[in-house]
């Protein structure tokens, strides 16, 4: 028996976690003076209208601490649990720090259990379908090293993209220059984002919002159309809930399969760099396509 | 017909080939490559006819194709690097290439004789989208504005010398740019036959 963990890089809402009886562990988010966790001391949209209407602000994120982590994994570990923690990228945060520490000081007062930490380079969507995929081994009784096993080849097989509704925010946090920015700004350039080997950048950029979806769709259509039985698609969005559902129900006709995974709402972690009216998408191989990971 | 104006004519032939190849490439990087060597084997062409008939006249076309190399093979080695700092000092280089460009454009304009000058601005406003198009991304912007620009460099090949009196033809100088035009034309007689095959290609999960 064993319970699953995740910060708060899965991007999973309240009532999600609380459904899939998962433990979220949050993000700090630090305005200024204030530090507030991330779907505990403010919501999701809150914090985006914030940024919106600050122009000048670049909110900083923080990871859960150690002590974050001990606090959900002890109860478990007393009520004679295993653990998984997975963890948003290890190059885009400390989170996998913290928790990789708070499992070793937790090791020596529960020698007899097991506290797997999975880096899954990657986040948000990314993040989110990999911890999916867990959930449904976990459901269908796999053992933890098991679990884990294919976690760590499914988390492979994961790729991550987004694309921007401005440049904007990629200046606020340093990614870009200002020159970028104005001539990007100027021209209407959206920029293609990927999560690639944990770490975020930049894979093209395109004029105009229709033509940046319809050619995504057309790139989705050609890297997924010989695999569709065998993958999940995630899609998330900043602030973009409509634009996010015509994506969605554009995608499930192009792509000719119906996308299960809820729209997420992309968390802190990720979408202050992406900004308001981003969308992102996500896919990974299913854990019954990936063979024998043992 | 001396040495170096045979070895001109070879250096404008390699020209043809580089600008020809470069416009059937839809990889930006490649593309530079390509376009920058062929403007190196321009610039060289220019000089082989500067030392064979006189410098004098082939100086402002060897500082435009100076122009032409040095911007080509910078912005290959900006995409060839492809990171955030050298897209940004990419973009700088670019808004000075497009401040000299406007500055020698104008020049040239105020310089013309007034029955041609309109000629000369649209060459300016011609060879500016150029430059930018060539920037953009995609791969229909530098071809759609190559080909105004090639239209507008051959133009320039006869009117001009016609209202001035000169009936001589450069007739390398119009295969230069009749091969840009030809290229394009044959990239999308490719691309209308071709699969077609999406513009961002996301990785196989």
């Amino acid at each position: 028996m064993y319970q699953v963990i995740s910060d708060g890089g899965c991007d999973f809402t309240k009532e999600e976690a609380k459904k899939h009886n998962i433990e979220v562990v949050p993000f700090y988010i630090t305005f200024e003076e204030e530090h507030l966790r991330e779907g505990i001391d403010i919501t999701r949209e809150d914090y985006f209208k914030r940024l919106l209407a600050d122009k000048g602000m670049f909110p900083k994120t923080a990871q859960p601490s150690p002590q974050d982590y001990i606090d959900v994994m002890k109860p478990h570990l007393e009520a004679g649990k295993d653990l998984i923690v997975l963890t948003i990228s290890s190059k885009l945060s400390g989170s996998y720090n913290s928790a990789t520490l708070a499992a070793g000081m937790l090791s020596e007062d529960f020698p007899n259990r097991a506290i797997k930490i999975i880096d899954t380079l990657s986040g948000s969507v990314g993040q989110g379908l990999i911890l999916r995929e867990i959930l449904r081994m976990q459901s269908a009784n796999y053992n933890l090293q098991k679990t884990v096993s294919y976690a760590e080849k499914i988390l492979k097989t994961t790729r991550v993209y987004f694309t921007l509704d401005t440049v904007e925010y990629l200046k606020r946090g340093g990614r870009i220059g200002p020159t970028t920015a104005l001539v990007g700004g100027i021209l209407g350039l959206r920029p293609i984002l990927q999560l690639e080997e944990g770490q975020i950048s930049q894979l093209d950029s395109v004029r105009g919002k229709k033509n940046a979806l319809k050619m995504i769709r057309e790139g989705i259509v050609a890297a997924l159309q010989d695999e569709k039985q065998n993958i999940n698609l995630s899609i998330g969005h900043v602030l973009s809930e409509d634009d996010a559902v015509n994506f969605k129900s554009s995608t499930e006709e192009s792509l000719g399969m119906e996308i299960s995974t809820p729209i997420t709402e992309v968390g802190a972690a990720i979408g202050t760099h992406a900004g308001p009216g981003a969308l992102a998408f996500a896919y990974c191989k299913k854990f019954e396509t990936i063979g024998d990971a043992a | 017909m001396d040495t170096w104006f045979i070895i001109a004519q070879l250096l404008g032939l390699i020209t043809i080939g580089f600008e020809f190849t470069s416009y059937q490439i839809k990889d930006k990087t490649k593309y530079f490559l390509v376009t920058g060597i062929g403007s190196f084997f321009w610039m060289a062409m220019f000089v082989a006819i500067g030392i064979s008939t006189g410098m004098d006249t082939q100086f402002s076309l060897i500082v435009a194709a100076v122009y032409s190399t040095i911007r080509n093979l910078v912005f290959f080695g900006i995409f060839k690097k492809n990171t955030a700092q050298s897209k940004e000092l990419g973009l700088n280089f670019l808004l000075v290439m497009i401040v000299i460009a406007i500055v020698a454009g104008t020049a040239t304009v105020l310089n013309a004789p007034e029955q041609v000058r309109w000629l000369h601005i649209i060459g300016l406003v011609v060879a500016l989208g150029f430059v930018i198009g060539q920037y953009l991304p995609g791969v229909h912007y530098v071809r759609i504005a190559v080909v105004f620009y090639a239209v507008v460099v051959l133009l320039t090949q006869t009117p001009i010398n016609i209202l001035y009196g000169d009936f001589r033809w450069n007739i390398m100088g119009i295969l230069i740019e009749a091969a840009k035009i030809i290229s394009v034309v044959v990239f999308y007689i490719r691309y209308s036959t071709q699969p077609k095959t999406p513009q961002l290609v996301f990785a196989k999960p």
